[in-house]
């Protein structure tokens, strides 16, 4: 009798032991690497990791998809789709469905956002030389005669599937081409069953679900004076952020710095008292299709416009496509909106100050 | 009146204490020792070039600082590991945006150069509970 309840109390030791144990070993397996991809592409790099047992597959797909839009989509290869269209002289050009649509959307952003987002900056942003990297500050005289081709009524959507893009415009999609992208994974994901991954096309993040154990994805906010530093931590599920900043390009002539974000009504970058600004939807709350393309668009209209027109724009728009912002102002202040006030965690070493707007 | 009960060790008494004592100290080890060793460690540096993994370092195994170099598509980095963080030491590159990156330090951050087409990233071993400034992407 001893012996056998000697070998009980030994079983339930084990058995405690054991059950000490397992959060360790579930710990270990929640913090696996998944299925991860790196690509160059869009100018840029993306992250792309994908748990579950179709991750390799979804992320196969999306590399290809990203690939496919970049050669549908680029100002700077010649055969492509925008490439033709702004070498048409105006002539109408039947592009891909797909070009189309996204144009289409643009020009549709654009308005709603009375034009600081436009896609006919094209010849603009190119006499800055931020297509090329050779940065040059074009003369005045030289800036006014371009602004006089941007204007986003020249962009002539046909109902036979043809574009025209007239009195001399030019189209450049680079403002809204990796929101786009990540939309485009976002659908790959959930054509594959893909229930937690995260991706990061160059400034454009979208997280799908939560982590594999449940929690929510940390995603920092860049400081714009520290390329390695944080303004604050978003806790995200099935979201997209986008930042946009003028420290993210820039080049310094006579001690001045140029950043890359121009100013549709001026020529010049913009200069709004905002460095950075993050705009942050959740991935199936907006009847617009597409958060990530809106998100895209609208980070680099809020930059152009400040935080106050910003703000009111955020305001007056919460009830069709709500989204929320991170903005940061050159006077060191960080302004978060309120569908943010429980996801946003501050940086508390740092020396920014922090308000909720509501 | 009842005689109180005597209480006597017998062999099997001994093989479980004994085996109680080994499980819980093995346990005990192990348990802390994982723990300790991913607190000091922590974080490991992959490197990639042109997506593709070609190093991976855990920054709590060096000792001191320690230089690797990668080439690329024409360009050459000379990057520096340490306990405490990695940097782009180097790089015969145009833009120098890799150098100028400075030292990442935190799992999430990542150095990029993009005309080589190589990056470092820092991730979490595996296990490594998340503290609060830890994040898995930054955005910006």
């Amino acid at each position: 009798m001893k012996k056998i309840l000697s070998m009980i109390v030994l079983a339930a030791v084990l058995c405690a032991l054991a059950g000490c144990a397992a959060p360790a070993k579930s710990a270990a397996s929640s913090g696996g690497d998944g299925a991860s991809a790196e690509i160059f592409a869009m100018d840029t790099v993306m992250d792309l990791t994908a748990y579950g047992d179709n991750g390799e597959t979804a992320l196969k797909a999306a590399e290809e998809k990203i690939n496919a839009l970049e050669d549908l989509l680029s100002r700077t290869r010649e055969d492509s789709e925008i490439s033709k269209l702004n070498a048409a002289g105006g002539q109408p050009v039947e592009v891909d469905p797909e070009a189309f649509s996204l144009i289409s959307r643009a020009q549709g952003l654009g308005y709603a956002v009375d034009s600081t987002f436009n896609i006919t900056i094209a010849p603009v942003v190119s006499a800055w030389g931020f297509t090329t990297d050779h940065y040059q500050v074009p003369s005045q005289a030289e800036l006014s005669e371009l602004l006089t081709h941007v204007d986003l009524a020249d962009i002539e959507l046909n109902p036979d599937g043809t574009v025209a893009l007239k009195n001399g415009a030019s189209i450049d999609l680079g403002g809204i081409a990796k929101g786009y992208a990540s939309d485009c994974v976002s659908d790959i994901f959930t054509d594959n069953g893909i229930t937690s991954g995260k991706i990061s096309l160059g400034g454009n993040v979208y997280v799908c679900g939560g982590k594999v154990d449940g929690t929510p994805w940390r995603v920092a906010v860049q400081d714009p004076k520290d390329e390695t530093g944080w303004v604050g931590v978003l806790k995200l599920k099935d979201a997209f952020a986008v930042t946009s900043g003028g420290y993210q390009r820039y080049f310094e002539e006579n001690g001045k710095r140029y950043h890359h974000i121009i100013d549709p009504a001026t020529g010049y970058p913009a200069e709004s008292g905002l460095v950075s600004v993050t705009v942050v939807a959740n991935a199936y709350q907006t009847s617009a299709t597409g958060s990530g393309t809106m998100c895209d668009a609208y980070s680099t209209a809020f930059f152009v416009m400040g935080a106050d027109k910003a703000l009111n724009f955020w305001r007056s728009n919460q009830s069709k496509d709500p989204f929320d912002l991170v903005l940061v102002t050159e006077d060191n202040r960080v302004l978060v909106t309120s569908g943010l006030a429980d996801e946003f965690e501050e940086n508390e070493g740092s020396d920014y100050t922090y308000e909720i707007v509501r | 009146m009842k005689s109180s009960v005597k209480l006597h060790f017998c062999r099997w008494d001994l093989i479980v204490a004994a085996a109680i004592l080994l499980l819980a100290g093995g346990l005990t080890f192990g348990y802390w020792g994982q723990t300790v060793s991913a607190a000091g460690s922590g974080l490991t540096a992959v490197v990639s070039a042109n997506g593709e993994e070609i190093d991976r370092v855990d920054l709590a195994s060096l000792k001191t600082a320690e230089e690797r170099t990668y080439t690329d598509l024409g360009y050459t980095l000379t990057v520096e590991f340490s306990p405490d963080g990695v940097c782009v030491e180097t790089s015969d590159c145009p833009t120098q945006d890799c150098v100028h990156t400075g030292t990442i330090t935190r799992a999430g951050q990542s150095i990029v150069c993009l005309p080589a087409r190589i990056s470092v990233q820092l991730k979490a071993d595996v296990g490594q509970a998340a503290s609060s400034g830890d994040f898995d992407v930054m955005i910006g």
